[in-house]
């Protein structure tokens, strides 16, 4: 067996283990691409869907044929590691990952605990990193972190969006704030908050709770009967599932949600018992929208995966555009290797996939997003731009 | 004011229950064996999955309780048999094996049953008022049954000859088996009994609250300062710190910050500790059960 051969062997190996195999057509130099996701544990809801989409992605762009930069061709490979949704092990994959010295860009993580440290150190290595979670807003713009990108739009973005269409279609007059104590909660209060209270709706009460709580009872007691019409929460549907849930269980609790995070699927289980919820949808609603861009999406998505749709699929268009940016800022650069020019070319292009793409010059990513809106039983959404 | 003090005061005891349910296991092997089982809290989550599938297979949350109870004491049996019989005269070895057992159970349910929340339709929904007093109606069958469950595990001890059996074995177990009594059925007894109530525990909890292979920890931890604050080996101290406990979770998150909730266990076992040295029952040299 020829080492070409051999290479190919572990290659496929290490690719059917991350689940996928991404086409590699033969003749072209191939480009290794990174990529660290919690494919496992709780926030998997997350960086499952979002690994599955840059995979999907890639493996398109094999399908063409690849890129050609400077007469050469080159396609996509992809190595994968599991950050199990825990800090240590996000490190231990991006150290992993640093250590084959043929990969310069790593996608990956939508959450902060895992996030921050595998960022950190990717910003250390000069990688071309692409990540999609919260707190990267903090480290975006600071020196070392020129080559980084955060696909999703921060909070400030969304939330200027996100609270007009909730208040309008809520209807809320006084919201508390409940949310786990974390570091991304406070920047979430520290956003939204003054939002709320320019839209003219009171926020008389922020409250923290354990992020590992599960019995939301005493808590909730202190927004009862309050003459509270809303309840602004985050920052995943396990946890706020379980809140609304337990609010209904104890009576005198607002009935009209807005989720920072997640998907719809809280708020709609219990629709016969609230008011309503509105949810953010941080790429598109694969659901309810109709936008024929992203129909075909789901049916690329579901042939590809061999999975149907869930509520949290639409993470799968977390990088999924920026994949195909990369690969044409390549291109248009002339070099596969000259990190910083790519990163430059990203930075100045529109991009009208699935999603309208634009990163600013400290690699923020402004989208426009959906907004999922379940009222009187009914669920529907609306796209709503940064503009 | 006094409403919110009393809704405080039922989430305290609801919740306490749920741990005393925990504790009373976890203390009674202790009282009996001498083994600090960590493995306890698997019960825990365990029963919750068997509650869980029970009721989504459509048999209904009742029969889902009893087959928590049932098959978790079936467990226990089992680790009884095979595991921790044989390491009753070396106590850091069934604590060692215990912590195994907990990697080794922990890890199976998450690959077989996956990480992902899950929950069931409780058997009764909403709230009711009381007295003026807004309630969970599952809270309050979940307060129901623990106090019942509880109590008739009391009642157990003290009033039928297997209870009077294992309070002897807890006192003397030298003297117990020079009167006639089984060591090896009581300690098997015991195991069974204490799995039960913890596959009790996991049904009840799961009606409440989210199931996940990792859920054990919680009650486990809650449960061990239990036994300490109870007095190792005292049942009826593993039941009233249970309440307390409960008690200091819900009057601590609701009127001073959520954010710490298992911090006032703690501050709670350290003030006891330092009034009460072998916590509120405890009995320096003997088990009481």
């Amino acid at each position: 067996m020829s080492n070409r051969h051999l290479g190919r062997v572990a290659r496929f190996a290490v690719l059917a283990t991350a689940g996928f195999v991404v086409a590699t057509p033969a003749g072209a130099d191939v480009l290794k691409i990174g990529m660290v996701n919690s494919l496992t544990g709780p926030h998997s809801s997350f960086d499952l869907p979002a690994s599955e989409g840059a995979e999907m992605a890639f493996d398109e762009l094999n399908k063409r044929g690849g890129i050609t930069v400077k007469g050469k061709k080159y396609t996509f490979s992809v190595v994968s590691e599991d950050a199990q949704s825990k800090p240590e092990f996000a490190v231990s994959g991006a150290q992993r990952l640093l250590r084959d010295d043929d990969i310069k860009i790593v996608f990956g993580i939508l959450t902060s605990g895992p996030g921050v440290p595998a960022a950190t150190l990717f910003a250390k290595n000069d990688i071309l990193y692409f990540g999609g979670f919260t707190l990267m807003d903090t480290l975006l713009g600071k020196p070392g972190f020129d080559l980084a990108f955060r696909t999703l739009d921060a909070d400030a973005v969304v939330a200027k969006s996100f609270i007009p269409v909730g208040v309008k279609q809520l209807g809320v007059k006084k919201v508390g704030i409940l949310l786990p104590n974390e570091d991304v909660s406070r920047s979430i209060v520290a956003v939204y908050k003054p939002l709320l209270e320019q839209a003219g709706i009171a926020v008389p009460m922020v409250e923290y709770f354990q992020p590992d709580t599960s019995d939301f009872g005493p808590v909730l007691r202190k927004f009862q009967n309050q003459e509270m019409d809303g309840l602004l929460t985050g920052t995943n549907d396990a946890v706020v599932e379980a809140i609304v849930r337990q609010s209904t269980e104890l009576g005198g609790l607002p009935k009209k949600f807005l989720y920072r995070g997640g998907s719809g699927a809280p708020g709609i289980k219990y629709a016969k018992q609230i008011d309503s919820f509105i949810w953010q949808i941080l790429t598109r609603d694969l659901e309810h929208g109709d936008d024929p861009k992203v129909a075909e999406w789901v049916q690329r998505y579901k042939t590809f995966t061999h999975k149907d749709t869930s509520p949290n699929t639409y993470w799968g268009l977390t990088f999924y555009d920026t994949v195909f940016m990369m690969a044409k800022a390549m291109e248009e650069v002339g070099s596969v290797t000259d990190l910083k020019a790519i990163a430059a070319k990203i930075k100045s292009m529109k991009y009208d996939g699935v999603r309208l793409m634009r990163y600013d010059n400290d690699g923020r990513a402004n989208s426009d997003i959906d907004i999922g809106i379940l009222t009187d039983g009914k669920i529907s959404s609306v796209r709503a731009s940064p503009e | 004011m006094w409403i919110d003090v009393a809704q405080t005061v039922f989430d305290g005891l609801m919740v306490g229950g749920l741990y005393a349910t925990v504790a009373v296991g976890i203390t009674l092997v202790f009282g009996i064996m001498g083994v600090l089982n960590f493995a306890h809290g698997q019960m825990v989550m365990l029963g919750a999955y068997v509650a869980f599938f029970a009721v989504t297979a459509g048999l209904g949350f009742w029969v889902g309780l009893l087959l928590a109870m049932a098959a978790m004491g079936l467990f226990g049996l089992i680790l009884e048999r095979l595991i921790f019989r044989h390491t009753l005269t070396d106590h850091m070895t069934g604590l060692t094996v215990s912590l195994g057992i907990i990697m080794v159970v922990e890890n199976l349910a998450a690959a077989v049953f996956t990480p992902d929340h899950r929950n069931f339709d409780p058997p009764l929904s909403g709230s009711v008022q009381l007295l003026g007093i807004t309630l969970s109606a599952q809270r309050l069958l979940v307060l129901v049954l623990v106090m019942g469950l509880v109590g008739a595990f009391y009642l157990f001890l003290q009033k039928t000859s297997f209870g009077k059996a294992i309070r002897a074995t807890g006192q003397n177990r030298t003297g117990a088996a020079l009167v006639g009594v089984q060591i090896t059925q009581i300690t098997a007894l015991v195991f069974v009994l204490g799995s039960a109530m913890a596959g009790a525990a996991g049904a009840l909890y799961g009606s409440l609250f989210a199931i996940t292979p990792y859920m054990a920890s919680g009650p486990l931890m809650k449960g061990f300062i239990l036994t300490v604050l109870g007095g190792l080996g005292s049942v009826p101290g593993a039941v009233l710190a249970g309440f307390l406990l409960g008690l200091a979770e819900s009057f601590g998150s609701r009127y001073f910050s959520a954010a710490f909730n298992d911090g006032y266990g703690f501050i709670l076992m350290i003030i006891t500790l330092l009034f009460f040295p072998t916590g509120l029952f405890g009995v320096r040299g003997k088990a009481r059960v």
